[in-house]
C-alpha cells in the first residue's frame, strides 16, 4: 500500500542498548570538562576559611606577583559588571563572589585567572584576607530559634515563584520559608486516637560525588555576547539567570551542555556559571572553572533534616492522624531549598489515606555550605522517618510490616492529604510485588550467635514537581532522516536513548535512526530543567507532540509517499527542506491555599518507590551487610525496561551508602572529610549479594504512553528498609542516619545492657 | 601544584644519587598512589621527584629460597597478590592483597612504598610484623638491613633516613606448622581504609602454643606487636578462653585514636574482637 508505514508498538517498551554506549566505551564521547579554547584563561577559587564573618580586607599582591596569572577577580570587579551580584532559583540571596561578608567555609571569595591551572592554583593560595569573624550557627533546629546568629539581613524572594513573595523585606530570621498543611484537624483526632507514637529522626549531610565535577567554560564574543558551555542540568535556567544578573536580553546568552558525568541535583540552577562569565567578560578572553572533587563539598550538599513526627492510629491498626514538623538544614545560600521544603514536605502523610493531618516545613539558613536538589528531592528524608515509625507502630500493635501498609494504604480515586484524588498510584501492586520479591509470607533465617539476620521493608511517594513546562521539535531534513531537539540532559540516566524511542514510535522508524541534539539555548527550545523525575513524563511529551506534527506535516504533504524520503523529494522536487514539528507540554496546576496547603490539583503524577532488604548484623561490630536489596517501583509503562531496572538499581546503591556510611561530617563549619580518600561511596564489593530493581506498569493517563518518571524513585525507601531490617534482626532502634557500625554496636550494647564506654 | 624537577634514574646508584637527605622537597616516588595525593592535596610540594620506575633487575623480582622469600622493592602488589610464590610462603599476604585498597592502586603501588610510607593503615605491615622480615636500605653510605620490629617509628615516620632507599625485603621462611591470618575491618565502604587490621601467628607444641606473634595497625599511630598478647598466648592451650583473654590484653595495651572511623572507644572494642576472630581463624 502506498503510504507511510506508522506501524506502533516497535519501538517503546523495548530493553534498547544506549545510543552513545559505543562513544562511551571508546572515550569519544563529548564532556564539557575536555573543552580547551584558544586563548583560554584557567580560574581558580579561593576560598573562606572561616564560617560567618565580616570581609574586612582582601590583598591580592602576592596572587598578581606568580607568573602566569592574568587577574585576581573579587567582589569589586563584579560589582563593575553586575551592581546587583545574587542569583539563585527562589531566592536572590547567593553573591557571585563573596560580597562583604562569607556565609559558609568554603564559600567562593576571589577567583584567579592564570594562564595555567597551575599557577591559578598556587596563586588563589596567596590571595590574603583578613575577616571580622561574626557568630555561626550550624544546627537547623538551633539555627530557627529567635536569637540564632542571622546570616542575611533580609529575605530577597526571586521572581520566579510567585508562592514566595509574600515572604520579600522579611528581617532578623534564618527561616526561608514556613510550608504548611492542614487537614482535618490533629488536635482532636489525636485526644480520640488509641495508640499515639511520637519520635525524632534526623539524617545527615551527604554529597552527590558524581564523577565530572562541575566545570563552566564562558566564551566572549566580540560582538558583545556571550557562550557559557557548563556541565548543567537547567540550561534554560542558565541563560535566564545569566541574563538577569547581566542585564541582557537572552538572546545574546547561548548555553549549551554535552552528556554530563553524573548529576543527582548538584548541577542545577547557577553553579559556576555566573562566575565564570563575570571572569570572561572582565578579562576579555574565555575563562574555565573546574572543580576538583574535593571543592564539591563546598558547592552543594542534599539537605540535613530533623523530622518529629507524630501518628495517631485507631484499634484497628488504622492511621488516622499524622502531624510532621522538619527542619531542613538549608546552609548559607537557598539554592532550592525552599521547592524541597515546599514540594516534599507536603509529601510527609506518604502514600497513606490519613484524615487528619498537620505538616510544619521549616526551610533554615545555617553557616554549612548551601543544600539543593539531591535524587529525591527531600523525599528520602521524610521516608526515613515514617516508613521506621511505621514499623514501630507495626510491631508495637502486633501486625505484620506489609499488613499495616496494606491496611493504610492510599488508593485512587481518594483524597491525598493536600486534597488532590490520586490517579495513577498503585501502592497496592507495588506491595504485592514487593511481598513476592521477598519471598515474604515464607519463614525467615534469623541467624545465630554472633551474626543476625533481618529483614525489612518501605514505601515512600513523591508528587512531581509542578508546575513546569518542556517544549521540543522533531527535525526532518531533506533526506528524510530525523533529529530531536530538546533541552533535557542526558546525565547518565538514558534520557537520548528514552526520547529517541518516543520519536521513533511515532514517526515508525527505528530508533537508532533518530538522532538527539544535545542542549544548545541557540539551538534546542525552552525546558525547565532535567530534574525530579520529570523528563519522561514531561518532555516524552513534547517530544510525543512534536513527532506528531511532524508527521502530520509530511502526510498533508505528501500523501501517499511511502518514506520520509520520498515526502521530502515530492515536496522539494531535490535532496532539500526542512520539516520541523513542535511540540509543548505543561500539566494543569492548582496553587496550594497559602493558609491551608491544600489544592485540587497538586501534580502531574506521583512516583512510588516501595523497598525491601535483607541485612546481616555482626553484633559485635555493628556492621551491616546487606545480602539483598529490592526496589519496586509504579512507573506507569516502561519505555525502556532495562534502562528503568537500571536506574531502580543505580538509585539502591546510592543509597545504600547514604544509609549505612555516608556523612559529611563537621567541625565549626569544616568538612573534615572532603575528599573521597575519606568520604567514603560504595564500591562494587558493597552491592548486595541479590540485587533487584523491578517494576509494576498500570499506563498513567497522561504519560507518553503512560510512562512517568523513574529516576528518583529507587532513593526512596532503601534506608527504612534496612533500618527496619536491623530492627528485626535486633530490636534496636537507631533515629539517625547513616547506620554506622559503632552507632548499631553502641546501640546493641546499650539494649544488652553492657553500653560501650563514651569517647 | 609548582612546577618542580622529575628525573627518572635508570640505576639505584643514580636515584641515590639524585635524592637529597637536606631538602625535604626531594623524594622517591614509585606509584605514586600514596605521594599523588598528597600532591594534590597541596600537603607535600615537590621540588624534586626522582621516579624509580626506569630502575630494573634486582628490585623487581620475587625469590623464594630456603631463606624466605626475597621481594624487590618495585614489585607491585598486584605482583606479589599473584605471585605463586608469595602464596606458597606466605598465604596470609595473598589473602590480604586481594582487598587491599582495590586493583587501580594495586596495580601501580609497590612493597618498597607500602612500606616506606609509614602510613598505620596499611595492610601488610602487621602481617611482615607477625611473619618475621627485615627490609635492605641503601643510602650514600652504603646498605643496611632494618629488622621489621625496628621499621615502623611513628605516624609517617619509618627508620628509613631522609636520602635512602628500601631496595628489597626479606621475609622469613615460615616454619610447616605456623599459623596465621589477617583480619582486617572496614567501617565504612568494603574497599575503605583498615578501622582495626589485626595479624597473628602461632605455633603449637604438643597441645600448648610454643611461640606466638599479634600485631595491630590502623586503630593505632603505627602498625605495632602486642607483647602482653603474645605472653598470654605463649605456652598456653590454644582455647577460646586464651584467645579471648589475649584479645582482651591486645584491647588494653592499645592507644587508639579517634577519627571519622570511630570513637577511640569503639576501636578499642574493635581491636578485642579482631584479635581474637584472627586467632580463631589461624591456619
Amino acid at each position: 500500500m502506498g503510504s507511510l508505514d506508522f506501524a506502533r508498538g516497535r519501538e517503546v517498551g523495548r530493553s534498547l542498548g544506549r545510543l552513545e554506549a559505543a562513544a562511551k566505551v571508546d572515550g569519544t564521547v563529548e564532556y564539557i570538562h575536555n573543552l580547551r579554547l584558544p586563548g583560554m584563561l584557567h580560574g581558580r577559587i579561593h576560598r573562606s576559611s572561616i564560617p560567618h564573618g565580616r570581609i574586612v580586607r582582601i590583598d591580592t599582591s602576592a596572587a598578581l606577583a606568580v607568573a602566569g596569572v592574568h587577574a585576581v577577580v573579587t567582589a569589586d570587579d563584579v560589582a563593575r559588571l553586575v551592581p546587583d551580584p545574587y542569583y539563585g532559583p527562589a531566592f536572590h540571596d547567593q553573591p557571585i563572589l563573596a560580597t562583604g561578608k562569607v556565609r559558609h567555609v568554603g564559600e567562593p571569595v576571589a577567583v584567579v585567572l592564570a594562564d595555567n591551572p597551575h599557577a591559578a592554583e598556587e596563586a588563589a593560595d596567596l590571595v590574603a584576607v583578613e575577616y571580622e569573624p561574626l557568630e555561626a550557627v550550624f544546627d537547623e533546629v538551633a539555627a530557627a530559634a529567635p536569637d540564632a546568629p542571622v546570616l542575611h539581613d533580609e529575605l530577597r524572594p526571586a521572581g520566579m515563584f510567585t508562592d514566595l513573595k509574600h515572604l520579600a523585606g522579611r528581617r532578623d530570621t534564618n527561616v526561608a520559608l514556613d510550608a504548611r498543611l492542614r487537614s482535618g484537624d490533629v488536635e482532636q483526632a489525636f485526644a480520640e486516637a488509641e495508640h499515639v507514637f511520637e519520635h525524632t529522626f534526623r539524617t545527615g549531610k551527604v554529597m552527590h560525588a558524581a564523577f565530572e565535577p562541575m566545570v563552566t567554560v564562558a566564551e566572549p564574543h566580540a560582538a558583545g555576547g556571550l557562550t557559557i558551555h557548563t556541565a548543567s542540568q537547567s540550561p534554560s535556567f542558565v541563560r535566564s539567570e545569566i541574563s538577569r544578573l547581566l542585564g541582557w536580553p537572552e538572546n545574546r546568552v547561548r548555553v549549551r551542555t554535552a552528556f554530563l558525568g553524573g548529576g543527582f541535583g548538584a548541577k542545577l540552577y547557577i553553579k559556576l556559571e555566573a562566575m565564570a562569565a563575570v571572569c570572561a567578560l572582565l578579562a576579555r578572553r574565555p575563562v574555565r572553572i573546574a572543580l576538583s572533587m574535593d571543592e564539591q563539598f563546598y558547592t552543594i550538599t542534599k539537605h540535613g533534616a530533623t523530622v518529629r513526627i507524630k501518628t495517631g492510629v485507631a484499634r484497628d491498626g488504622r492511621m488516622t492522624a499524622r502531624q510532621v514538623e522538619t527542619f531542613w538544614n538549608g546552609g548559607a545560600y537557598a539554592d532550592i531549598g525552599p521547592r524541597v521544603t515546599q514540594k516534599s514536605g507536603f509529601s510527609a502523610a506518604g502514600p497513606y489515606d490519613i484524615e487528619h493531618v498537620a505538616l510544619d516545613n521549616y526551610a533554615v539558613y545555617t553557616n554549612e555550605p548551601p543544600a539543593g536538589a539531591l535524587r529525591g528531592f527531600g523525599i528520602s528524608q521524610l521516608v526515613w522517618a515514617y516508613e521506621r515509625q511505621a514499623d514501630v507502630i507495626a510491631r508495637t500493635l502486633g501486625i505484620d510490616p506489609l499488613e499495616f501498609r496494606r491496611r493504610n494504604a492510599l488508593r485512587n480515586g481518594r483524597p491525598h492529604a493536600t486534597g488532590t484524588v490520586v490517579v495513577g498510584m498503585e501502592v497496592d501492586a507495588v506491595l504485592d510485588r514487593l511481598a513476592e520479591a521477598m519471598a515474604w509470607d515464607k519463614p525467615f533465617d534469623r541467624g545465630t550467635g554472633t551474626i543476625r539476620r533481618g529483614r525489612g521493608i518501605g514505601i515512600g511517594v513523591k508528587a512531581c514537581v509542578s508546575p513546569t513546562t518542556s517544549t521540543a521539535a522533531v527535525h526532518i531534513y531533506g533526506d528524510g532522516s530525523c533529529a530531536v531537539h530538546c533541552s533535557t540532559v542526558d546525565m547518565g540516566q538514558g534520557s537520548d536513548t528514552t526520547m529517541a524511542q518516543i520519536a521513533a514510535e511515532v514517526l515508525g522508524i527505528p530508533t537508532t535512526d533518530v538522532r538527539v541534539v544535545h542542549p544548545d539555548t541557540d539551538v534546542t527550545p525552552y525546558d525547565m530543567a532535567t530534574l525530579g523525575s520529570r523528563s519522561t513524563f514531561h518532555m516524552g511529551n513534547a517530544v510525543r507532540r512534536a513527532a506528531e506534527d511532524a508527521r502530520a506535516q509530511i502526510e498533508r504533504m505528501a500523501p501517499g509517499a511511502t518514506s520520509f524520503r520520498d515526502a521530502m523529494l515530492a515536496r522539494f522536487a531535490m535532496q532539500a527542506g526542512t520539516v520541523v514539528g513542535f511540540g509543548s507540554y505543561a500539566p494543569s496546576y492548582q496553587k496550594p491555599d497559602p493558609e491551608t496547603g491544600l489544592s485540587a490539583n497538586i501534580t502531574p503524577f506521583w512516583m512510588l518507590g516501595g523497598a525491601g532488604a535483607e541485612v546481616e548484623v555482626d553484633t559485635e561490630t555493628g556492621r551491616i551487610t546487606v545480602t539483598k536489596l529490592v526496589n519496586v517501583a509504579d512507573v506507569g509503562r516502561a519505555i525502556n525496561p532495562a534502562s528503568v531496572e537500571r536506574q531502580l538499581t543505580g538509585a539502591a546503591i546510592m543509597q545504600l551508602g547514604f544509609t549505612l556510611f555516608e556523612e559529611m561530617v563537621f567541625s565549626d563549619g569544616q568538612v573534615l572529610n572532603a575528599s573521597l580518600a575519606d568520604y567514603k561511596i560504595p564500591g562494587f564489593l558493597d552491592v548486595p549479594r541479590e540485587l533487584t530493581g523491578t517494576f509494576v506498569e498500570a499506563p498513567h493517563p497522561e504519560g507518553p504512553f503512560g510512562a512517568k518518571g523513574v529516576g528518583e524513585t529507587g532513593i526512596f525507601s532503601p534506608s527504612p528498609a534496612i533500618a527496619n531490617a536491623l530492627y528485626d534482626a535486633t530490636g534496636v532502634m537507631l533515629y539517625d542516619m547513616p547506620l554506622t557500625p559503632e552507632r548499631v554496636l553502641r546501640a546493641i550494647r546499650e539494649a544488652g545492657g553492657r553500653p560501650l564506654e563514651q569517647a | 601544584m609548582k612546577a618542580f624537577e622529575l628525573v627518572e634514574p635508570a640505576t639505584i646508584d643514580d636515584a641515590i644519587a639524585l635524592l637529597d637527605a637536606g631538602d625535604p622537597g626531594v623524594r622517591a616516588v614509585a606509584g605514586g598512589s600514596a605521594l599523588v595525593p598528597m600532591m594534590k592535596a597541596r600537603l607535600f610540594q615537590p621540588t624534586r621527584l626522582v621516579s624509580l620506575r626506569r630502575i630494573g633487575g634486582a628490585l623487581r623480582g620475587i625469590h623464594a629460597g630456603d631463606g624466605g622469600l626475597r621481594i624487590g622493592a618495585l614489585a607491585t602488589l598486584t605482583e606479589l597478590e599473584h605471585s605463586t610464590r608469595v602464596r606458597d610462603a606466605a598465604p596470609v599476604m595473598s589473602r590480604a592483597l586481594r582487598t587491599l585498597s582495590n586493583v587501580r592502586i594495586r596495580n601501580v603501588a609497590t612493597l618498597g612504598g607500602h612500606l616506606a610510607h609509614g602510613d598505620p593503615h596499611m595492610d601488610l605491615p602487621p602481617i611482615l610484623l607477625t611473619l618475621g622480615a627485615r627490609v635492605r636500605v641503601a643510602g650514600r653510605g652504603g646498605e643496611r638491613w632494618i629488622d621489621i620490629n625496628d621499621l615502623f617509628l611513628g605516624y609517617y615516620q619509618t627508620a628509613v633516613a631522609a636520602g635512602e632507599l628500601i631496595t628489597e625485603v626479606h621475609v622469613s621462611a615460615q616454619p610447616h606448622d605456623a599459623r596465621t591470618w589477617y583480619e582486617k575491618f572496614t567501617a565504612l565502604s568494603a574497599d575503605d581504609w583498615p578501622t582495626v587490621g589485626a595479624a597473628v601467628w602461632y605455633r603449637t607444641a604438643g597441645d600448648r602454643i610454643g611461640e606466638a606473634r599479634v600485631a595491630v595497625s590502623a586503630a593505632t599511630e603505627r602498625p605495632v606487636r602486642i607483647a602482653a598478647a603474645e605472653q598470654i598466648l605463649t605456652g598456653a592451650a590454644p582455647s577460646a578462653e586464651t584467645f579471648g583473654a589475649a584479645a582482651d590484653a591486645a584491647a588494653a595495651a592499645v592507644d587508639p585514636l579517634a577519627d571519622i572511623r570511630g570513637s577511640a572507644a569503639y576501636k578499642r572494642e574493635m581491636v578485642r574482637v579482631h584479635v581474637r576472630r584472627a586467632l580463631e581463624k589461624a591456619r
